[in-house]
């Protein structure tokens, strides 16, 4: 048991936590309004966004992957790029390359569109594992090396990528240094009835044929406050306990049977980068238990891998998880 | 055939050793052997190749499938050699004729792929056996020695093959190297197209040649071999022996007869008077009960009687018989009577069987038991796997129907309670306030457990305590339950210490919730 060392916290610290989150919290209400029906999924991409980790969404086709990222794009005043991935993209499709000039007779840079904020890479697993990896640099080091430079890229910097599970044919399943890089892995899934509903009364009344508007979101926040709020996220105070918790979780995949390869460090990290930011979101100010659970799910689905006799009997990966998560006892204090 | 003039020694060998005798035999002889067959064969072959010209690989099927033919002749001549009688190349091929009918076409199908070919032709040519007489005669003679005509046969093939492979390689090596780098190998895999029959031929001719040297040797070892089971089996090397015996020894019974003859020449005849007065001085006794129970002799201080009952005790008694008694343990047999001494070998043999049974039976239980014991041990090893699938099989439980004690690592059994708790959380606030509002939140708990049976478990953390409790009817209680988690959040996690006065409108409301309604 850690005695806690009950320092009051400063006023202005508390101020700027305050303002933070409901900055945070417009912003998801934005995108509420533009997405509509996929709250969990929104809350888990704006979680991603404080933490400054990488998302990769899963989900049938037609449930606003796309739509999702290009409403933060819009809501936040930063530069947008999309990827389409396809068979035959190659990795300096994505870095970009040198070109000759000949007016000038020398060789110009001319950066590739991962050279920005947010970069959705759209059906992402449709690229082959080349051309995945040339986005293992900058998803980690938040910098391209283009001709013998390492060149930075904006702040902050998010990938979003989105992959389709239902077809198979044709695509190349990430690698698993790739995956672990995405700090979380959301399932985006069928909106309730209600929602539904209110979807479909929106979109037939919209502009746009098929889909959702996001021109009428107007853009909340500026690149340099996302990375102050983030900074404010990452100094959230996390007690011992729950930093513990969040280890203990992620361990207890590398042991649990019917897993064949548990999560790695970098799942703890995840855990608790997560838990931060989504107390910030939550406009709580400090980490509660509760936040690191709710973020178990997206930051291990992805980093583990069942054995075959479970795969064979068609257990999913999330259901193992609960199983762990439901059996991990709660901090103790 | 007379043993006595073999040219060879005539004793009992071992297989190896007849072999052996077969190859100096066929050393010996080998001159007419060869000439003789290869003034067989070849004519035979060369007549075959003349008919089949463009079936070169018939014609030394064929010439192969004649072999047993062509091996009567050296039998012959061989089984002539070994008792003395020489015999020209002529004669041998003048009579050969002869052998050739006998049992042509037995000799050629069934008996054709037979590996005891050479130890079984003496048989038929020399005994002259045929049908029921020849397979019984055969069946005495392969009951020993017949591993040793396979493996004639069989080393004998292989044998073949090494000389003629050699000799191959031989005539490769004269071949001079320009024109072998000349030669087109892939002409040889199709000879027929390519006008190189007399390659095939050619060959042929190496096999013949091959057979001239091996074959007499083979004849001849399968006769030797045949010819030392004969001597086991009919104890030749015994009679040799008498023979000799009988001729050292005619010399002298030839001199006994004659003198025992000189001898009854020379006695006088005898007197006239004592053949006709015998009878009448000295009649015979009447005839009378004769033998042992004759009265006169039972008469006798010793009677036959009593000699008989002497003989019989003396005859009962050492060294006529020997009685000892021997103890033995016997396994399960204690029911049966003595068996005699012939049958307790047998004897010994059962109770072998029966200790071998019983040591199965032993093996089975403890094989039985090893099967349970380790399928216990796995299925303990793997309790946790097992564990995994059983649990998705069966149904939860809808509520756990045990408690835990133990919540956040805080006692939250009734017992290990104070019985009054706002009393004991304020007294405890000024040393320890964490621990003041832990007890708090750990009494609410035990409440919310015991009393309200909230399916706590855990891995619940406080916000769904929180959750969970909202289903409860009573809301005064969950508000209260929130302002505490709040709090106590606030300390534990936030390390945000609440003011006292908030500790004590906790626990006022502690006392107007619980000491008036439900007991503490």
């Amino acid at each position: 048991m850690t005695e806690p060392t009950v320092t009051p916290t400063p006023p202005d610290h508390s101020a700027q936590r305050h303002r933070a989150s409901s900055l945070a919290q417009s912003l998801r209400q934005a995108l509420n309004k533009a997405l509509i029906g996929q709250s969990a999924v929104i809350d888990d991409v704006l979680t991603a966004l404080l933490a400054g980790g990488h998302v990769l969404i899963e989900g049938a086709p037609g449930l606003g992957k796309t739509l999702l990222v290009r409403a933060l794009a819009r809501c936040f005043e930063g530069s947008f790029a999309r990827i389409q991935f396809t068979p035959d993209l190659m990795p300096s499709d994505i870095t970009g390359h040198a070109i000759y000039d000949l007016a000038t007779e020398q060789f110009k840079l001319r950066k590739g569109p991962a050279f920005t904020h947010l970069l959705l890479a759209d059906e992402i697993n449709r690229a082959p594992a080349k051309t995945q990896a040339a986005l293992l640099e900058v998803m980690q080091e938040r910098q391209i090396t283009l001709e013998g430079r390492a060149l930075p890229v904006p702040q902050p910097f998010m990938v979003l990528a989105t992959q389709n599970p239902i077809e198979q044919e044709g695509t190349y399943p990430l690698p698993e240094a790739e995956l672990d890089r995405f700090m979380f892995k959301l399932y985006i899934d069928y909106p309730g009835e209600e929602d539904e509903r209110a979807l479909v009364r929106q979109v037939t009344r919209s502009t746009r044929s098929d889909m959702l508007d996001v021109t009428p979101l107007r853009p909340l926040l500026q690149a340099k406050e996302i990375m102050a709020i983030q900074k404010i996220a990452a100094d959230l105070p996390v007690d011992d306990q729950v930093l513990d918790y969040a280890v203990r979780l992620a361990r207890s995949t590398r042991n649990w049977p019917g897993i064949m390869l548990g999560a790695g460090p970098r799942a703890s990290i995840a855990l608790l980068r997560g838990a931060r930011a989504r107390a910030l979101l939550r406009g709580g100010e400090f980490v509660l238990p509760d936040d690191v659970k709710l973020c178990a799910l997206p930051v291990l689905r992805h980093r583990i891998r069942l054995s075959a006799e479970l795969e064979i009997d068609g257990v999913t990966v999330d259901q193992v998880l609960r199983q762990i998560i439901d059996q991990s006892p709660a901090p103790r204090l | 055939m007379r043993l006595t003039e073999s040219q060879a020694v005539i004793r009992p060998r071992s297989p190896w050793e007849a072999l052996d005798l077969g190859v100096r035999l066929a050393r010996e002889h080998l001159r007419v052997l060869m000439i003789s067959w290869a003034l067989l064969t070849l004519p035979v072959l060369a007549l075959l190749t003349a008919a089949l010209w463009n079936y070169p690989s018939v014609v030394i099927l064929v010439f192969w499938w004649l072999k047993p033919l062509f091996e009567r002749l050296p039998l012959h001549i061989l089984s002539r050699a070994l008792f003395g009688e020489t015999i020209t190349v002529r004669q041998a091929l003048t009579v050969y004729p002869q052998f050739l009918k006998v049992q042509l076409l037995s000799s050629l199908l069934w008996r054709r792929f037979t590996p005891k070919r050479s130890f079984l032709l003496p048989v038929q040519q020399l005994e002259g056996l045929s049908g029921a007489t020849r397979q019984a005669r055969v069946r005495i003679l392969t009951q020993e020695n017949t591993q040793a005509a396979s493996w004639l046969t069989i080393v004998g093939a292989h044998i073949e093959m090494a000389l003629y492979v050699g000799l191959l390689g031989l005539i490769y090596l004269f071949i001079p190297s320009q024109i072998v780098e000349q030669l087109d190998w892939l002409k040889l895999i199709d000879v027929e197209a390519h006008g190189l029959l007399w390659i095939e031929h050619l060959t042929n001719l190496l096999y013949a040649l091959v057979l001239l040297v091996w074959e007499p040797v083979y004849v001849a070892c399968g006769f030797s071999l045949y010819l030392n089971r004969r001597t086991a089996l009919e104890a030749w090397d015994i009679e040799l022996v008498f023979r000799r015996l009988r001729q050292r020894l005619m010399g002298a019974v030839h001199l006994l007869v004659l003198v025992g003859v000189v001898g009854m020449l020379l006695l006088p005849p005898p007197a006239l008077a004592e053949e006709i007065t015998a009878p009448a001085m000295c009649p015979l006794p009447p005839q009378e009960v004769a033998g042992p129970d004759a009265p006169h002799l039972l008469n006798q201080p010793l009677n036959s009687q009593v000699a008989r009952q002497h003989m019989s005790a003396i005859l009962a008694s050492p060294p006529f018989k020997n009685e000892h008694t021997q103890l033995q343990w016997h396994v399960g047999q204690q029911g049966k009577d003595k068996k005699s001494s012939a049958e307790s070998q047998g004897m010994h043999w059962r109770d072998l069987e029966v200790l071998l049974a019983h040591a199965a039976r032993f093996l089975e239980v403890l094989l039985w038991t090893l099967l349970v014991l380790g399928t216990g041990l796995l299925i303990w090893r793997y309790r946790v796997w097992l564990k995994l699938f059983t649990r998705r099989t069966t149904a939860k439980p809808t509520s756990p129907i045990d408690t835990p004690h133990q919540l956040f690592g805080l006692e939250v059994a009734p017992n290990s309670l104070p019985d009054d708790i706002p009393g004991e959380a304020e007294r405890l606030w000024h040393q320890e306030p964490r621990k003041a509002l832990g007890l708090l939140y750990r009494g609410l708990l035990s409440h919310l457990l015991h009393d309200f049976h909230l399916p706590l478990k855990e891995a619940h953390t406080e916000g769904e305590i929180l959750e969970l409790s909202k289903s409860m009817p009573r809301a005064d209680i969950v508000d209260y339950l929130h302002n505490v988690t709040m709090q106590w959040q606030r300390l534990a996690y936030g390390h945000q210490m609440p003011t006292q006065e908030t500790l004590k409108a906790l626990c006022h409301q502690w006392r107007i919730l619980f000491n008036s309604q439900v007991p503490a």
